[in-house]
């Protein structure tokens, strides 16, 4: 471990959210998928199934409309039985009926690959869609050539699941993937120091960088900017551990399954664990055995509470997600509130006096706890913001629209998940992550 | 559900659009959100958010000019009573000072208020938090017995011209509190400097000079302890005389993290430094007062720890707050001491950077951007 490629984050925090997956694997299983574009920032699907036809491990569902060799393919064996439309008949979610057999399906490797065959392997198979890039978090362009490849080896979202725990026996698997990933850029692998990084030490020719500190520190942003800043017209792509996993057991063993290990957790989880399932299952039957605290309604969220996505019907965890997150819906109103001491109320800041108690676990709820204000506390962001960026006058920028000013003041470098926990701490309840994707849009489009 | 939020469900209805009492809907929205905290759940981006709101931290404020407060309205009675050379309990000061007290504050909560709500009103926004914490600390930088007309048109001024023009708490740039102080000290100076204001019907026994204005007028009449100017049993507006009441109170701003210990620092530095500074280079005739008693006099404290430190007028980046705090010190110091026409110098000074804060913000925003640029031309 080399001093300098050891980073402390210390503008940060960590939520300490009750409801921990205990280290016990279970298997889940449902004949119902649903596969969902909008996990895919935005991508213009173009359906290249219809309601009716019989689909493997790997038929192409729908393509990119923008570069039509990208392909999110099938991740079970059955039936498409609908296509639900919502809003100016945008895809919300294709449905399929498994048959039931084992949903992985064999792929034939050549003997020998380069690069360009690697990146025809993954998108033939449906992989590429995991290889993203920053700026802007989208599926990376095969044609690009981007200056690095980063994969964040933990995760420090609240009650985010254990990575060295879930890779435990499938190391060659993803020692396999990372040789692979090799092939199109430069590996970075972000550890925490003194963990269990068994794993990730034994791969050789990789660059490794460590990160202690509360989070984000996990956050693939964070780690970026702290080791190789993103400046204008460069790109980095990164992919998720759990996915370089998939990819390995492709080129590894020539099985091409999309199954992975998900951690039920939260407050209102009843035996918060981890189950291992294959991407788009059915999880509505998980949810019997969620629990109301005090008969508030449960929110079931694919991911982790900061960035994920509220799951209604068709519910099944999203690509890029290994984590399920059950927290209760808030919205009590309470009697005097903002004057109380506050013995029990979780706030960053140090205004009720549960500041007192550090490591005090709270059942958060959805309560947005106060009402929308301009700006006013100006220093707040930069607390739980280890960027060397100016948030608010990013933010501001993204409201002007002001590309220009935007790109100097960095938002290539970030992401609407890195504003995450400004927008949990500010207290005129600012949407900073929403601010951000808007203005991340509006310079892509520009 | 409780008795409360039933009657405010049922009598939401009627401030709906096209209903009777629409045009009082930001009147009731306030007074809704005032009693019960607000029921909206998160819509977009994370799911659990902070406690804290903009109510939650300007009622940190207030508690925070509580000490300096009751001491302030006790003082106002010891003040007059001394003055008049008659002992009189505590409590006999504190109910003399607290009847002074109340007509300024209930006028200026109900003139500065009722801007606030019509301009909510008219915008369809709801009731910012921040006049209430102006609205507490404008008489406390007021001499106690100030015309109450002239109270409520600068409280009206400061309220449309500092505050709505611009569009409401976060957008203003000028501190209100010290923008109405400052329209009374420049259109009725009479009624907030000189000597014969800061006793409340004083006595004909006494000048009633603050310290400053001992010092400016190089009277023979001497300075108080440094122990009274700590306490604060000196003469001067209702807030700033106890030293130690503002102390408390920036103990309670800064474990609670609500205002900037930046600010405070480099303001308090500023100020220490240049005095420090002028009495070494001889600028001041006579004997100079030492530099930490200058720190003990007039409004510098008071507006060192709740008026530089407002979130929103300071400067916005961290490193422009250390520079914004340092040059309202320095400024406010060159006036007093250096400057020949004013007696205290940090309602200007914070009014002053407060018009420059910006103009830092822009260069350390500069600063950052150029940092970034040189990075992406190493490469």
């Amino acid at each position: 471990m080399r001093e300098k490629n050891i980073h402390h984050i210390s503008k940060g925090y960590d939520i300490l959210l009750k409801g921990a997956a205990e280290q016990v694997i279970g298997l889940h299983k449902s004949s119902q998928y649903h596969i969902s574009p909008s996990d895919f920032r935005w991508l213009k699907p173009e359906l290249l199934v219809e309601v009716g036809d019989t689909v493997k491990v790997g038929t192409p569902l729908f393509a990119d409309s923008n570069n039509e060799k990208i392909v999110i393919v099938s991740p079970a064996n059955g039936k498409i039985t609908d296509i639900v439309r919502g809003e100016k008949r945008s895809i919300q979610s294709i449905e399929i009926a498994g048959d039931g057999s084992e949903n992985e399906t064999e792929t034939t490797i050549p003997a020998e690959f380069g690069r360009n065959e690697v990146i025809d392997i993954l998108l033939g198979n449906g992989l590429w869609p995991a290889v993203r890039q920053r700026p802007f978090s989208i599926i990376a362009n095969p044609d690009d050539t981007p200056k690095a490849l980063f994969i964040s080896c933990f995760d420090t979202a609240p009650l985010a699941p254990d990575i060295s725990f879930i890779l435990k026996d499938k190391k060659e698997e993803f020692k396999k993937g990372v040789e692979i990933l090799k092939m199109l850029a430069p590996v970075t692998l972000c550890m925490r120091p003194n963990a269990d990084n068994v794993i990730f030490e034994s791969i050789a020719g990789t660059d490794k960088h460590y990160f202690s500190g509360p989070h984000p520190a996990g956050n693939i942003g964070t780690q970026i900017h702290k080791t190789n800043p993103i400046n204008k017209s460069e790109t980095v792509w990164f992919v998720n551990p759990q996915d370089v996993v998939t990819i390995g057991r492709v080129f590894l063993h020539g099985r091409l399954s999309f199954e992975k290990t998900i951690a039920l957790t939260g407050p209102c989880a009843q035996n918060p664990q981890y189950y291992t399932m294959t991407y788009g299952t059915d999880i509505s039957q998980l949810t019997g055995s969620f629990s109301s605290i005090n008969d508030k309604n449960l929110r079931i969220i694919s991911g982790n509470i900061l960035t994920g996505k509220q799951l209604s019907e068709n519910m099944s965890v999203r690509f890029y997600d290994s984590q399920i997150t059950v927290i209760g819906e808030g919205g009590k109103r309470e009697f005097i509130g903002w004057l109380l001491p506050g013995l029990k109320k979780w706030s960053f800041s140090h205004t009720f006096l549960a500041f007192l108690s550090k490591k005090r676990k709270y059942d958060f709820d959805t309560t947005m706890h106060g009402e929308k204000r301009n700006f006013v506390m100006t220093d707040i962001y930069e607390k739980v913001f280890p960027f060397d960026i100016l948030p608010m006058e990013l933010l501001k920028a993204c409201l002007i629209k002001d590309v220009e000013l935007m790109e100097d003041l960095g938002i290539y470098e970030v992401d609407d998940e890195d504003f995450a926990l400004c927008e949990v701490v500010c207290p005129s309840k600012t949407e900073c992550q929403k601010i951000i994707r808007e203005g991340l849009f509006t310079v892509k489009n520009s | 559900m409780s008795f409360l939020e039933k009657w405010s469900d049922n009598l939401s209805k009627y401030f709906e659009k096209g209903k009777p009492l629409h045009p009082f809907r930001a009147l009731f929205r306030a007074a809704d959100s005032f009693f019960l905290t607000p029921e909206t759940t998160t819509r977009t981006g994370s799911h659990i958010r902070d406690s804290v709101d903009m109510k939650r931290i300007m009622i940190t404020v207030m508690i925070a000019l509580v000490p300096a407060l009751l001491f302030g309205l006790w003082n106002i009675g010891y003040q007059h009573f001394t003055s008049m050379g008659e002992s009189v309990t505590i409590w006999q000061s504190f109910w003399y000072g607290f009847l002074k007290w109340l007509p300024l504050v209930i006028v200026v909560y109900i003139s500065g208020l009722t801007v606030e709500i019509i301009f909510a009103q008219h915008r369809g926004h709801d009731v910012a938090e921040g006049f209430f914490v102006t609205g507490l600390i404008l008489p406390m930088i007021l001499p106690p017995d100030i015309p109450l007309w002239i109270v409520a048109v600068a409280t009206i001024f400061a309220t449309l011209f500092g505050i709505e023009v611009f569009g409401g708490t976060g957008y203003n740039f000028l501190n209100p509190a010290l923008l109405a102080r400052a329209f009374i000290f420049f259109a009725y100076p009479t009624t907030i400097s000189g000597n014969s204001v800061w006793i409340a019907e004083a006595g004909d026994a006494v000048t009633g000079a603050t310290p400053l204005g001992i010092l400016s007028s190089q009277a023979a009449e001497p300075l108080p302890s440094m122990l009274d100017m700590f306490i604060g049993t000196i003469p001067g507006s209702i807030g700033e005389t106890s030293k130690i009441a503002i102390l408390i109170g920036a103990l309670i701003l800064l474990v609670t993290q609500v205002a900037s210990w930046r600010i405070m620092l480099s303001t308090i530095a500023g100020g220490y430094i240049t005095a420090a500074l002028l009495n070494a280079t001889g600028v001041v005739a006579g004997t100079p007062v030492p530099a930490y008693q200058h720190l003990l006099m007039g409004g510098f404290l008071f507006g060192a720890v709740f008026m530089a430190t407002d979130p929103v007028t300071a400067a916005h980046t961290q490193l422009g707050k250390y520079i914004y705090g340092a040059l309202v010190g320095i400024i406010a110091m060159l006036i007093r001491i250096a400057g020949k026409g004013y007696v205290e110098g940090i309602m200007l000074s914070i009014l002053l950077m407060n018009i420059f804060a910006p103009l830092i913000d822009y260069c350390v925003v500069r600063a950052n951007i150029q940092k970034r640029k040189n990075r992406a031309r190493k490469i």
